[in-house]
């Protein structure tokens, strides 16, 4: 009856929308050494990355060597870059029980539960086995844990993210580089003043925005308070979330960011910076090619450095410890958990770390060199090389941490405090809710 | 009365879509319905709740209220633009001695092209950094006070995504009335305009009353994709900023594909359902009651 009841809930779930199918139960999450003969067949790998990036192109070569030995193998990628698309597609086919062979997530509240059921490989459990887990980077494997310290995602990168800055504008503001956070909101107005949009934001994917909320609670409280307010055991009406939210309603308030910022996409962003336009652009190493390299626009080309997230003696984390992400991991399904799909992780992940650095990418394990392209800048070398001095403790995105309800809607209120639409205490207390209505569902 | 044989051929042909009509849209119906009174998010057990969805939706829930009051006016812009817009140029058309067939294709253009194109162009359009068309075309006629970032200010927002929906299928809803309108016997106008009607008598007191029955239809066609609108908001704000162009369909999406609250997002779909009903039954007893007047 409860299967049945399943599968029909999850057929009105699909009518809703796309399509979906019930049914089906989890394998052994802890069995990291299936046995038997290996059987080649074609296996799936539900991700969400760029289509023509280095980890597609990379993982597809893999595949066909290990097809050569491996008659009748393939790797089937079905990509879904952009980020909410995907979390919907990945969702529904969770709900339906109907998860390839691989899929990506991110250490969210509902992989967690998907994990406690069983569905997932225990990822730290699966290195060991195959040997690679101490060639990973203590924090790209940090990264995609759970907050029970518990392992289920295997990372394919490892980004940091910085504060990309215009020198010459700075100068003709005349700003420099920001000593703490709260020092942004006066250079915001300084730029403003000399016609200089202070901050390019991408404010349509909402996840830019999100990391400026989190900024301070890392750099006051450490990276606990989101831990705690996810859960509401703390709340953005303490002292530590109350400064958060007047900071974000300084960086409105001052104009730091593009006017229209909500509507802007990614390029918009981008463009705004690279073009001259914008002093300040916060993105990862993920876009060395177009700030570090002769694709840069020529004009701005000897003008671009970056800062990391500004420190004071007084944070409770240090200067080198910001937001580093090994990006969305990879989880292998408990249920399709095979000698087949063993035998080619354990093929794929030998011979990924090495491929991936020669792209000029940091690869999210210590054994290999990251190769730096011929038309870097020498900005490129200096990006790069900040993950050889990078602390412990880690800022976590928010959209990672949070339930996802509360998520939304954090994203939804941010823009509207950042546009002036609300009051840092009418967000305050929406926030709250929220949390208290939202949070007992996921964190039980 | 048909004869045996034709009544069976008419009941072979009706019935597979009938079936299929089950299927696709009355199953899924009752499902959500089913799926409404429980407590689910995909993976976890399905919790019955009873009316407790429907009682947080209706008591509870600020972002539902919002959103089905943004759906209300994203509905009456469209109507307006849709049927009033509609209305407008078929008339012109009738009057209109040559090229009435460059001007019908030019209007209903817009209908094929891909909502998604449709999206993109509408966020470059109201755009001001780089300063899009409207705020171009605003500066130049020396209105540059009402420059703005149109997607982003809360209090333009929903008509600004509320337009393109409507200028889409103006075309569409155009064809429909003109080809009524063509209909209209010319012997009827020419009897009221010899007895001294003028335009505007011609058009209330023959005109309308021979295309209501379109009009009826177009009305109920305009209505229920209004209310059922989603890709183009969806599209170019995703609701935001915050909730100010938030609609119960997007909502009920959100709620379900991002939120996983099956059971929450099927009580959405649930009222978007009745609401439909509610209003094709309102349009059905306005116009009869105008019609029996």
């Amino acid at each position: 009856m409860k299967k049945l009841m399943r599968t029909a809930a999850v057929a009105a779930a699909a009518a809703l929308a796309l399509s979906a199918c019930g049914g089906g139960g989890a394998g052994s999450a802890s069995n990291v050494n299936p046995t038997g003969d290996i059987k080649p067949r074609q296996i799936s790998w539900l991700l969400s990355r760029p289509a023509d990036g280095a980890v597609i192109n990379i993982m597809k070569k893999i595949a066909d060597e290990y097809a050569q030995n491996h008659p009748g193998f393939s790797l089937n990628l079905i990509t879904t870059p952009d980020r909410p698309s995907y979390i919907q597609k990945y969702e529904t086919l969770a709900a339906a029980n109907k998860l390839p062979e691989l899929f990506d997530t991110d250490a969210t509240p509902f992989a967690q539960q998907l994990a406690k059921q069983g569905k997932m490989v225990d990822a730290e459990k699966l290195l060991k086995d195959l040997g690679v887990y101490d060639t990973y980077r203590t924090n790209a494997l940090n990264y995609q844990r759970f907050d029970d310290g518990s392992l289920y995602m295997i990372p394919f990168q490892f980004e940091l993210e910085y504060f990309w800055y215009n020198k010459a504008l700075f100068q003709q503001a005349g700003v420099s580089v920001p000593k703490s956070l709260d020092d942004i909101p006066a250079m915001c107005t300084a730029l403003r003043k000399a016609g200089i949009t202070p901050l390019a934001l991408d404010g349509q994917d909402q996840w830019p925005l999100e990391r400026y909320v989190s900024y301070q609670p890392f750099r006051d409280a450490g990276p606990d308070f989101v831990q705690k307010l996810k859960k509401g055991d703390a709340k953005f009406s303490d002292a530590t979330g109350q400064k958060t939210v007047n900071w974000i309603s300084q960086l409105g308030g001052a104009g730091c960011f593009q006017d229209g910022f909500s509507s802007q996409g990614y390029s918009d962003a981008q463009n705004l910076f690279t073009s001259g336009k914008a002093a300040m652009y916060n993105i990862g190493t993920w876009e060395l090619s177009s700030l570090a390299t002769d694709k840069l626009n020529p004009t701005v080309r000897n003008d671009v450095d970056y800062f990391t997230l500004p420190a004071t003696p007084s944070s409770a984390t240090a200067a080198n410890e910001y937001v580093a992400t090994s990006g969305i991991g990879m989880a292998v399904n408990s249920k399709t958990f095979d000698p087949l799909v063993s035998d080619f992780l354990k093929f794929a992940l030998a011979k990924y770390p090495s491929e991936y650095a020669a792209t000029g990418a940091l690869s999210p394990t210590t054994n290999v060199q990251t190769t730096i392209p011929a038309n870097a800048t020498p900005l490129y070398k200096k990006a790069i090389d900040q993950a050889k001095d990078l602390g412990s403790k880690l800022a976590m995105p928010w959209d990672t941490q949070l339930d996802p309800t509360t998520n939304s809607r954090l994203q939804q209120e941010l823009v509207l405090l950042a546009q002036g639409n609300v009051k840092p205490a009418e967000f305050t207390s929406t926030m709250d809710s929220t949390i208290a209505q939202n949070a007992p569902k996921f964190f039980k | 009365m048909l004869p045996n044989r034709s009544r069976l051929s008419v009941l072979v042909f009706l019935l597979p879509p009938l079936l299929l009509y089950g299927v696709a849209v009355l199953f899924p119906i009752l499902q959500s319905l089913f799926l409404s009174f429980f407590s689910w998010n995909g993976i976890s057990d399905m919790e019955f709740v009873g009316f407790a969805n429907y009682v947080h939706m209706l008591t509870g829930d600020g972002v539902f209220w919002r959103s089905f009051f943004n759906a209300l006016g994203y509905l009456a812009i469209c109507l307006v633009l849709q049927l009033g817009g509609a209305l407008f140029v078929a008339s012109l058309l009738t009057s209109l001695r040559r090229g009435r067939e460059l001007v019908k294709t030019l209007y209903l253009l817009p209908a094929v092209i891909s909502t998604v194109a449709i999206a993109f162009l509408f966020v470059r359009i109201y755009s001001i950094d780089p300063v899009g068309l409207l705020n171009q075309v605003l500066g130049w006629i020396g209105l540059g006070a009402l420059e703005r970032p149109w997607l982003s200010d809360v209090n333009t927002v929903l008509a600004a995504v509320s337009a393109p929906e409507g200028w889409r299928f103006t075309g569409l809803y155009m064809l429909i009335i003109y080809a009524a309108l063509l209909a209209v016997p010319q012997e009827l106008e020419e009897a009221a305009r010899l007895d001294g009607a003028n335009r505007w008598q011609l058009f209330t007191k023959i005109r309308f009353p021979h295309i209501r029955p379109v009009w009826i239809t177009t009305t109920i066609m305009a209505t229920t994709y209004g209310l059922r609108g989603f890709d183009i908001p969806y599209l170019m704000t995703n609701g935001g900023p915050g909730q100010s162009s938030e609609l119960l369909t997007t909502y009920m999406y959100k709620t379900a594909f991002t939120s996983t609250d099956f059971g929450y997002a099927s009580t959405i779909s649930v009222f978007i359902v009745v609401e439909c009903l509610v209003a094709v039954g309102f349009i059905l007893l306005m116009l009869k009651r105008k019609a029996d007047a």
